[in-house]
């Protein structure tokens, strides 16, 4: 490779080049001083170019920019956000509908209470646990007497079947 | 703790215009300075930066939380400025304004690198070349300048500038080097520095 095929090839990042153009382009470094120092003198642009932009913004004055944009979008284009992600959307829906969050946050509150207040006004006595209990090797369930009639609850045996 | 890009893409997107302010202020000096770069002049990147960030805006909802936002940001910039140069020289030749031949020649290889010297620390040269870059950047074609600052600003690959720009990747290629080679002849020229040129082959 000559001085005017690696030219190019200057100032790539890694993995960039095809692995033909990478090998030719080390082999014409590890000779060249010349394109050693054109390689150098690229990298030395890239730095100056990026100081240089990002000191020219720190010395303007931003007052007002971000009020400028946030001016320019119209008050629908915020009504209208739509969200995306599915955490968003739930975020989004329950600040839309704070009572129905409120309420879902109080269900089970609500429901514990209900159940309470049923279980104390009932003056019979609750289901009764069991008339009957059998049990095998394999095989443990208990009958409970509730007002629709027994009712058998098949457990576990003891080896976990 | 500050929250980050992403907890504020995502407050935005629900409507919260103040999560979006702070997006705004996070990225807006280095979308300044990406729009800069491109259009050259201070009043016009102040326009396109914030057009960018409306842009932005209105396509919250498209945004890839894989993605990083500022990189987004940045290319989105880029889009805007490069439309803004096309529609402002519609008729023009790009490359009118190009760096003559002579302040090319006065740039031998390695100057530059060796006055700048490799210490990541700020220098003195450093930060007057800084200081005079937009000058600098003002005497490069529109179409050196655009290459220049999307890849070393915006990070651009080759495969992404080719596409971007509608050019092959080998045209990528030169034309970035020719648009360093010119920029280091300005620079050379601007920092008032010369040496005899290293030994070369060809």
């Amino acid at each position: 490779m000559k001085c005017a095929g690696a030219a190019p090839l200057l100032g790539s990042r890694p993995g960039e080049l095809d692995p033909v153009e990478d090998a030719l382009l080390s082999a014409h470094l590890s000779t060249c001083d010349g394109c050693r120092a054109r390689q150098a003198d690229q990298e030395a642009v890239a730095r100056v170019l990026e100081d240089g932009l990002l000191l020219e913004a720190a010395r303007r004055d931003f007052t007002g920019f971000a009020d400028g944009v946030l001016a320019r979008i119209p008050a629908s284009a915020w009504r209208g956000a739509a969200p995306t992600g599915p955490m968003e959307r739930l975020r989004e829906f329950l600040r839309r509908h704070r009572i129905l969050a409120v309420a879902s946050a109080l269900a089970p509150a609500l429901a514990a209470l209900a159940l309470y207040l049923y279980i104390g006004q009932t003056t019979g006595p609750g289901p009764s646990e069991l008339a009957i209990e059998v049990t095998s090797e394999d095989l443990a369930a208990v009958v409970l007497e509730t007002s629709d009639g027994p009712v058998i609850l098949v457990g576990e045996g003891s080896d976990g079947t | 703790m500050a929250p980050s890009d992403l907890e504020l893409v995502d407050r935005a997107r629900g409507g919260d215009p103040e999560a979006f302010r702070e997006l705004v202020v996070r990225h807006q000096r280095r979308v300044y300075a990406v729009a800069l770069g491109i259009v050259k002049d201070r009043d016009l990147a102040w326009d396109v930066s914030q057009e960018a960030f409306l842009r932005v805006h209105q396509h919250l909802g498209e945004f890839r939380d894989e993605s990083s936002f500022s990189t987004w940001i940045h290319r989105i910039t880029a889009r805007v400025a490069i439309d803004v140069l096309r529609k402002e020289r519609p008729s023009r030749r790009s490359d009118l304004a190009d760096v003559p031949e002579t302040v090319l020649q006065e740039a031998a290889p390695g100057v530059l690198a060796t006055a700048l010297g490799t210490d990541p620390q700020e220098t003195v040269l450093r930060r007057e070349l800084s200081g005079c870059l937009t000058d600098a950047l003002r005497q490069l074609p529109d179409v050196h300048r655009t290459i220049l600052v999307l890849r070393e600003m915006d990070g651009l690959s080759y495969e992404e500038l080719a596409e971007r720009l509608g050019i092959p990747r080998g045209t990528v290629m030169s034309r970035l080097f020719h648009a360093r080679k010119k920029m280091q002849a300005l620079l050379t020229r601007y920092a008032g520095i010369d040496a005899p040129g290293s030994g070369e082959r060809s």
